[in-house]
């Protein structure tokens, strides 16, 4: 007992010294008097609290040590250099350029763009001196020059300036912004509105602002580059169903649903994602059909109408109108000011519930200043004259029709768009049996086998030769703009995009046009169409 | 050099205020204007001959329309922000509205950005706050944490209808779970009536709330219908273009007269005007590089841009504290991405030098680029990029830069260019300069300058091109006429000479003398060539004097602050020069009594305060963007509000020698020309 108390006398006298070194060097801590004070007397008064500030403490260092942990070099692929090693590999590392100088061609369609000089609308003036019938702008409803509205504006001009100088909240909002996304919001038919002050930052922040990773998304394989960016960046599971086509999309749905219960996963959020006309092809969405799959499947419907706002429906309120489907049974109906009102921005409506998370949670809205109060002045202002003139949208409705009825029958022209579509794309049909047109590959049965939800890439990939194509519709924009009809190509980053697009010549109709202008611009296309299609064979 | 918004005809009468400074905060409109005239009168007397007197004229001073609210008898001047407290004499002519833009002629409240050639850039040091008061912050964190979990407790036991929108709900799963909206609905709530104010009016020296009352604890916002003017400390409005009236406005209103208020369509498609490729052409000379690229949201900017630039298999090297939209693209790209801490240069070595020895990861195949990318000026830090030494760093270790100049561009340097102007650096060293116009101009959007390979790529292969629809004509027109006033103008007489002239008002043309060649070196003025022939400007904006008046102001306005700050007492970041300016508060409790404090003062003024997740967790701060609108009077009252919130609130905790504010206030102009603060 006395030996090993002996034994163990050095091990104590090293603990007490180490013990009261330890007290010396936290009363050197400034302040450190204070917290010892602090504790005793809170101890003395209850010591439970000193074990609920220790834990708390303890929870306040693990915290701040977490957030400086950073991936470094401690993973098992690092290897260990010396400095001169370094120095030699720095030394020898070569860059790629920064960027790939353009190809010719590139700098052909650079060189091609048109500049139009002073205002635009529906027979501007290009940089060339040529005044042209313009089926390219996108200015459905011919608001763009409308008069009461740019009175409207040099009068909010003067109240508010041009910027708004802050992001939304910080004393960005303005009650104009307020107005609009009310009279949106009204318009429309949902609770709430909220607006982003870009069109194409509008569904890429939206999505990403309620699906997380672990969510699933089931999305058309020809939806837009907007979105597919917010599918990318949103992180989520996302499985994709053929374009435009429901039954793919309950299939998918199906199996979705099959899968989880297999794995017996939690029960996530679900999206649908679609477009009401599609920007790839003018194609429309059935919306009742989907608003029925939507519920029956429990999914939330993400809705984007980009292109139908302002350009279908008796009144330009898009797909809900012409279907007569309550916009409050879409969870989130996307649009663009730009396209819709010829103004600037976006926005997305719905419940109180998803506008208010997206106040927070909506990067594009949240990181960036509101759009300029003169630009939702004159988004307002469209929305009133919408409402008060359905003739405006009969007229364009008309326009379409004409200029359909004329490129139809065109042999060399293949037209995928929807017949209400304000959109029209053009593709080049070939006759050689090389190119296989998506008429007929829609006309073979279908395989069986229905495409892996899993790939963007459907079974069936019609085939084209991109090049030629392209080719030849950009010989027709030029020889169209030769005849004083401005048209163009529906420019597209190739590579980029989810799939192959076949080359189109998107037309974008007017109300602005009477609808001989619009016959007489479709006889030029087709002309040109005929000519330069013509002069391959 | 004369300032010509307070035009000054070197009379000896100047300073005959000064012993009238009793004469504050005039009533009403009628008693400020009868102020005006008897101070002509006085003038009058004193001068002998008025012949130096511009005639005493409304139109002179303020620019009065029936509808203008600024002499909108039913507005008071009770908290003296709608005239200024010391009424101009009559030689003063200023062209402004003064709650737009304010009336400053002392030429000695001016000063110049820009950093000493050849002097190192110091490293700033952030002052750590005493223990105890990070020991009371995280305390109060876990306080509203722990409360917050308490009430969610019992709150879905006993009020499950409240939650509803939080659960499972026949077969759906909650948007947005207790879980995730945990720190909105516990901590952001209680603060809410701070952000997203309403407002109304331009948003330039001061700007008009539109009160709201909340019944139930912040959960609804009920607008009681009133309003309140108050100073405005938090608009990104540094050179004080947002403006209801002036050139530039009249500018605007002339082109949505000839263009409309939309370009309809995407720039490769039919959406490009001639007034995109003029304003791009001065967007290039201004920032001196060879070509420019502007798109219509500068969030966007960053995010569809950067995509174009690097992809898988490059790095990109980005700061900590970059902006959303930076961090949003990267993202995009699907390029790897690796962090250094915020401005330390040591830390952005050794991870170049850890980057580039390893590779990619796995492979160890070499990187394709390395992109760094950083901002110019961080608007939560108030810190100025190290752009000397990144540049060095350049040259060694070869990387691409990308240096967004959001907030810096118009805002810092002797000829407002941005960092690089600041440095006297050559901006052609920079590889991409992104900025937005959102800022300094008082427009929106964006632009990328750069090499015309680069910018020509970016034109094709960014999303922006093809997909984001083109800016609208009035902002274009808005930043052209904002960023030539900056420049100022050299008239190029072409052969029809009447196109060129008409940049001018008719009326003053005759004032005006041809002297300078038209010049393009950097930072030159820009030729009349390059603005559209319908832009008519006064004089005092094609000779560029307004546009230096501008940039003095707000040099000397942030200046001043800054220091005087730091002279109370306060823990400030960030770099002395810079228009924003974050004051430390610390605790998340302080952010929203700092605010209403400031705001239901007799003089209401409305800051931005900002806490985590867009500061560190400890780090809560109130921010003044300060603006060249503001006067010292301005920035005296903001000065005297911090001074007594700030005891209040114990927020003092800056080491350093103090002065007290009266010495500040008095001594501004020597405080703010010290080479060193002391
Ligand atoms: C560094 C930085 N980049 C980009 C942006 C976005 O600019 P905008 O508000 O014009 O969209 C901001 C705005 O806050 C910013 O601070």
């Amino acid at each position: 007992m006395n030996d090993s108390t002996s034994t163990l006398e050095p091990l104590f006298t090293a603990l007490s010294y180490s013990f009261t070194t330890l007290e010396r060097n936290f009363y050197k801590i400034p302040g450190s008097a204070v917290v010892a004070r602090y504790v005793k007397s809170s101890h003395q008064n209850d010591p439970g609290r000193t074990l609920l500030e220790v834990i708390l403490i303890i929870f306040a260092i693990r915290t701040l040590l977490q957030s400086r942990t950073r991936a470094d070099n401690s993973g098992k692929h690092f290897i260990q250099f010396d400095e001169k090693e370094i120095d030699d590999l720095v030394e020898e590392w070569t860059p790629e350029p920064m960027v790939a100088p353009l190809s010719p061609k590139e700098q052909a369609d650079l060189a091609s763009v048109p500049v139009i000089v002073g205002p635009t609308g529906p027979k501007p003036k290009l940089s060339n001196g040529k005044t042209v019938i313009n089926l390219a702008s996108y200015n459905f409803t011919g608001l763009a020059g409308n008069e009461v509205i740019k009175e409207r504006c040099i009068d909010s001009l003067r109240k508010y300036g041009l910027g708004s100088c802050g992001p939304p909240g910080f004393y960005g909002t303005q009650d104009v912004h307020i107005q609009l996304e009310h009279d949106i919001a009204d318009f429309l038919g949902t609770e709430a509105a909220i607006l982003y002050s870009q069109a194409f930052s509008t569904v890429s922040s939206v999505i990403p602002a309620f699906c997380k990773r672990g969510d699933i998304i089931v999305a058309d394989r020809g939806v837009n580059f907007a979105i597919q960016k917010g599918l990318q960046i949103s992180r989520c599971t996302v499985r994709w169903y053929d374009h435009n086509d429901l039954k793919s999309l309950e299939y998918v749905l199906e199996s979705v649903e099959k899968e989880r219960r297999k794995k017996r996963g939690p029960l996530t959020r679900r999206f649908i994602v679609t477009e009401g006309i599609f920007d790839l092809d003018g194609a429309m969405s059935d919306l009742p059909k989907l608003v029925e799959l939507k519920f029956k499947y429990k999914y939330r419907l993400i809705l984007d109408e980009s292109v139908s706002f302002g350009s279908v429906g008796r009144t330009g309120r898009g797909l809900t109108e012409l279907y007569n489907v309550p916009a409050s049974q879409i969870d989130m109906l996307v649009g663009s000011i730009a396209n819709g009102l010829t103004s600037c921005g976006g926005f997305c409506a719905g419940s109180n519930i998803v506008v208010n998370h997206q106040r927070i949670n909506g990067t594009s809205f949240v990181f960036s200043a509101a759009m300029p109060p003169m630009l939702s002045v004159a988004a307002s202002e469209g929305i009133n004259i919408l409402r008060n003139t359905p003739s405006i949208l009969t007229t364009l409705q008309e326009n379409i029709r004409a200029v359909r009825a004329i490129l139809e029958k065109v042999d060399c022209i293949n037209i995928p768009s929807h017949s209400v579509s304000a959109i029209i794309h053009l593709q080049v049909r070939l006759p050689s049996p090389t190119h296989l047109t998506p008429q007929m590959a829609s006309v073979t049965p279908t395989s069986p086998k229905p495409s892996s939800p899993l790939l963007a890439t459907p079974r069936e990939v019609v085939q084209f030769d991109h090049e030629l194509e392209e080719k030849i519709l950009q010989d027709i924009v030029e020889e169209a703009l030769a005849q004083n009809v401005m048209v163009t190509r529906a420019k597209r980053l190739r590579g980029q995009e989810l799939q192959e697009i076949r080359p189109s010549i998107r037309l974008a109709l007017t109300a602005a046009l009477t609808k001989k202008d619009c016959e007489k611009a479709a006889n030029v296309l087709k002309a040109a169409f005929v000519k330069v299609v013509g002069r391959r064979r | 050099m004369p300032s010509p918004i307070a035009f000054n005809p070197s009379s000896p009468s100047r300073s005959m205020f000064r012993k009238k400074k009793s004469i504050n905060a005039m009533s009403t409109a009628a008693s400020y204007l009868s102020a005006v005239s008897e101070a002509d009168a006085r003038a009058r007397i004193q001068n002998g001959s008025p012949t130096s007197t511009p005639a005493l004229s409304l139109s002179s001073s303020i620019t009065a329309s029936s509808e203008d609210t600024i002499l909108d008898e039913s507005e008071d001047n009770e908290d003296g922000l709608t005239y200024p407290s010391v009424p101009p004499t009559s030689e003063q002519v200023f062209t402004t509205v003064h709650t737009e833009f304010g009336h400053c002629g002392n030429e000695a409240f001016r000063f110049t950005s820009g950093h000493p050639l050849g002097e190192p850039v110091k490293v700033i040091h952030e002052q750590d706050p005493p223990y105890y008061i990070l020991l009371t912050t995280y305390i109060s964190y876990i306080l509203v944490i722990v409360l917050g979990h308490i009430r969610d407790f019992f709150g879905k036991r006993l009020k499950p209808n409240a939650y509803k929108h939080l659960m499972f709900q026949d077969g759906y799963a909650a948007l947005n779970s207790d879980f995730d909206s945990f720190y909105t609905r516990r901590l952001k709530l209680r603060i809410d009536d701070c952000f997203s104010h309403p407002v109304t009016g331009v948003p330039g020296r001061t700007i008009v709330l539109l009160d709201r009352a909340s019944p139930d604890y912040n959960v609804t916002m009920i607008p009681t219908g009133t309003k309140t003017r108050a100073l405005n400390i938090s608009s990104y409005n540094y050179l004080g273009f947002a403006q209801g009236k002036g050139a530039c406005s009249d500018a605007v209103e002339e082109s949505v007269n000839r263009y409309g208020v939309a370009s309809c369509g995407v720039r490769l498609e039919a959406g490009t005007l001639d007034l995109h490729v003029q304003a791009e052409a001065l967007v290039a000379r201004f920032l001196g590089v060879e070509d420019s690229l502007i798109s219509s949201m500068g969030f966007a900017t960053n995010s569809t841009i950067i995509p174009a630039l690097v992809n898988k298999g490059c790095l990109v090297i980005s700061d900590e504290f970059n902006h959303a939209s930076i961090r949003f693209g990267v993202r995009l790209s699907g390029a790897s991405v690796r962090m250094f801490k915020h401005n330390n240069m040591k830390s952005l070595e050794n991870l170049l030098r850890e980057v580039i020895s390893q590779g990619q990861p796995k492979t160890h195949r070499p990187w394709k680029k390395i992109l760094v990318i950083v901002e110019g000026l961080y608007s939560m830090e108030g810190t100025f990029v190290n752009l000397p030494k990144v540049l060095e760093l350049k040259k060694k270790y070869k990387f691409y830069l990308w240096v967004d100049e959001a907030h810096s561009i118009g805002a810092i340097g002797p000829h407002g260019r941005g960092v690089c102007d600041y440095f006297g650096i050559d901006p052609h060293s920079v590889d991409i300069l992104m900025g937005t116009f959102t800022k300094s101009f008082g427009a929106a959007g964006g632009y990328i300058c750069g090499r015309k390979d680069i910018i020509d790529r970016l034109r094709i292969s960014a999303h922006t091109g093809s997909y984001a629809e083109s800016m609208a004509p009035p902002v274009l027109t808005q930043v052209i006429a904002s960023m030539a006033s900056i420049m100022g103008v050299t008239i190029i007489q072409d052969k029809p000479a009447s196109s060129s002239l008409s940049l001018l008002r008719s009326s003053d043309a005759s004032d005006l003398t041809i002297t300078e060649p038209p010049s393009t070196t950097y930072p030159g003025n820009a030729p009349s060539t390059a603005l559209p022939s319908w832009i008519s400007l006064p004089p005092t904006l094609v000779d560029g004097s307004e546009g230096q008046m501008r940039l003095r102001r707000l040099a000397f306005n942030a200046r001043y602050l800054n220091r005087a700050l730091r002279k109370l007492g306060f823990i400030i970041y960030g770099h002395e020069d810079s228009p924003v300016i974050p004051l430390l508060l610390f605790h998340p409790g302080k952010m929203a009594v700092f605010s209403r404090m400031m705001r239901t003062r007799a003089i209401p003024i409305v800051v931005v305060v900002v806490a985590y997740p867009a500061t560190p967790l400890v780090t809560s701060r109130v921010r003044f963007c300060l603006s060249a609108s503001h006067t010292k009077e301005d920035v005296d009252t903001l000065l005297r509000a911090c001074d007594e919130i700030g005891d209040l609130l114990d927020l003092k905790q800056g080491q350093g020698e103090r002065w007290p504010l009266k010495d500040i206030i008095d001594r501004a102009v020597e405080l703010v020309n010290m080479k060193e603060m002391p």
